[in-house]
């Protein structure tokens, strides 16, 4: 009995070791970078953006699968804030369970699926072949005026449909809130997910609809989306505005074309000052063509924000800008690239806003691994 | 004069067309037998694009030896971009990249005995399904 005892276990210890050894693949991203920026030229006595090299993020995520249809997707990130001290976040934490190949339900915090970019990039600085993302896309405390996460419920799936695919989200979620620090200059204001709880349980809804074209058109894809829901704010005044979001995104990235366009129009309305409805619209072009591991591209991205809107009038970020990019993405080998890039950046002289404008070059090394 | 070039003609259709053929001969998907796929899913479950055939979740498996001309041949793109292209997914879908297998003798060892494997070797062994 012992002997039988002893020998399952010794024959055991060669599928414990293997298991170990497998153990959950650790993936990732990590970029470091160095900027220059002019001074604002409309205030040369203001500090302008800091100089220098930086740290950007680390990013660590792991896919552990189960038995049967349950997955699991974990985003850890560690970057700087502008300040220079380090910031740690749950970037993401979905428990999913695929139906089939059309439908799988996500649960937890995700990358809102609005657009493209925001969830085909996202913290993957590698794999975008820019430094930066369009500023209006970037993340709720970097420039972004759209939540860039959710924590709720994600539907999602792609169903094979004439020569190519269709795909769709549907997601509801936390609506977020308006976090104004009074200790700020006004407005004072970012978005916050709220990870913990809804604080006016209102939803948060949207939806992304794209087509996946195959044969002769193969890469190219085109998507209609939406996010609709109530923001409130911290602010006296409390406001609360209906975001309502519509928007169509253009990608094509196949003969080493990387084209991509994004375009967003708001149609917010003031449900507690009675100021009625406002509209804004915010987009960017980017087109680049990659020659042997070499892609120069360039975009240009606009907002025009209506600061009598108190969702874009209560944040930060909120205020109308153009800017154009240059740039130059060199990959080194699969896992990592070198990045250069030209920027000039002008904020509009809006209502309770100063205008000011400034010119980067930023440089970028970035890899997965 | 007619049958010289016909000849010739001959000969060098032949010559550009017997490496394609020897080419397409080279590789060949096979899956668990109780998992049958077609030729056309191919591309979709290397991708992970189609994760299931009816019930069964499928398991695709590189094959170190034979990927560049599988992927040359089925999913007419360089190692670079597949790379690239599960980078994505993985990172935005939570899938996991086909495991790689040394050669043929791994993969038709894994194929054999794991419900919904899929992968590719250069002769199609007995005891398994092949995609046609």
């Amino acid at each position: 009995m012992l002997s039988a005892t002893m020998a399952s276990m010794l024959l055991a210890i060669p599928m414990l070791a293997q298991a170990d050894i497998e153990g959950v693949p650790l993936h990732g991203f990590l970029d470091v970078g160095y900027s220059i920026n002019s001074k604002d030229s409309t205030n040369p006595a203001l500090p302008g953006l800091p100089n220098g090299f930086n740290v950007g993020s680390l990013d660590i995520y792991l896919t552990p699968q189960f038995e049967g249809k349950v997955k699991t997707l974990i985003e850890l990130i560690f970057e700087n804030t502008p300040e220079g001290s380090l910031a740690t976040d749950l970037e993401r934490a979905q428990i999913g369970y695929t139906f089939s190949d059309a439908a799988t339900l996500w649960a937890g915090r995700y990358h809102a699926p609005y657009g493209y970019w925001n969830t085909a990039y996202h913290h993957g600085a590698q794999m975008q072949t820019s430094v930066l993302r369009p500023r209006f896309l970037d993340f709720e405390d970097k420039g972004g005026i759209l939540p860039a996460h959710m924590v709720g419920l994600w539907a999602n799936g792609k169903i094979r449909a004439g020569g190519g695919r269709f795909t769709y989200d549907a997601y509801a979620g936390n609506g977020p809130r308006i976090a104004v620090d009074s200790g700020l200059p006004a407005p004072g204001g970012v978005l916050d997910i709220q990870t913990a709880g809804d604080n006016n349980h209102q939803a948060m809804v949207g939806f992304n609809l794209g087509y996946e074209f195959g044969g002769f058109a193969d890469g190219l894809r085109l998507a209609l989306y939406g996010l609709r829901g109530d923001v409130a704010d911290d602010s006296p005044a409390a406001n609360i505005t209906e975001l309502n979001m519509g928007g169509a995104a253009v990608v094509y990235l196949e003969h080493d074309w990387e084209i991509m366009g994004e375009y967003y129009r708001f149609s917010d309305t003031d449900k507690s000052g009675g100021t009625g409805s406002h509209s804004s619209w915010a987009d960017y072009l980017q087109v680049g063509m990659n020659f042997s591991g070499l892609t120069p591209f360039v975009r240009v991205e606009k907002t025009v924000l209506d600061q009598a809107d108190m969702y874009f009038a209560m944040q930060d970020n909120g205020q109308s800008y153009f800017r154009q990019s240059l740039g130059l993405k060199y990959d080194l080998n699969q896992s990592a690239a070198l990045k250069f890039e030209l920027l000039n950046s002008k904020f509009a002289d809006e209502p309770g806003r100063a205008p000011y404008d400034y010119r980067s070059f930023l440089a970028q090394f970035a890899v997965r691994f | 004069m007619k049958s010289t070039l016909f000849r010739y003609i001959s000969a060098v259709l032949l010559a550009l067309l017997l490496p394609q053929l020897a080419n397409a001969a080279d590789v060949v998907v096979i899956s668990h037998p109780g998992t049958t796929i077609s030729a056309g899913d191919v591309k979709d479950v290397f991708l992970g694009d189609k994760q299931f055939a009816g019930a069964t979740k499928l398991v695709p498996v590189d094959n170190a030896s034979l990927q560049d001309s599988f992927l040359s041949k089925f999913l007419d793109m360089p190692k670079s971009k597949y790379s690239s292209a599960w980078t994505k997914k993985s990172f935005r879908d939570g899938l996991i990249p086909p495991a790689m297998k040394s050669g043929d003798a791994e993969v038709v060892d894994f194929v054999k005995r794991t419900p919904g494997a899929v992968g590719y070797v250069s002769s199609a062994p007995s005891g398994v399904n092949v995609a046609r």
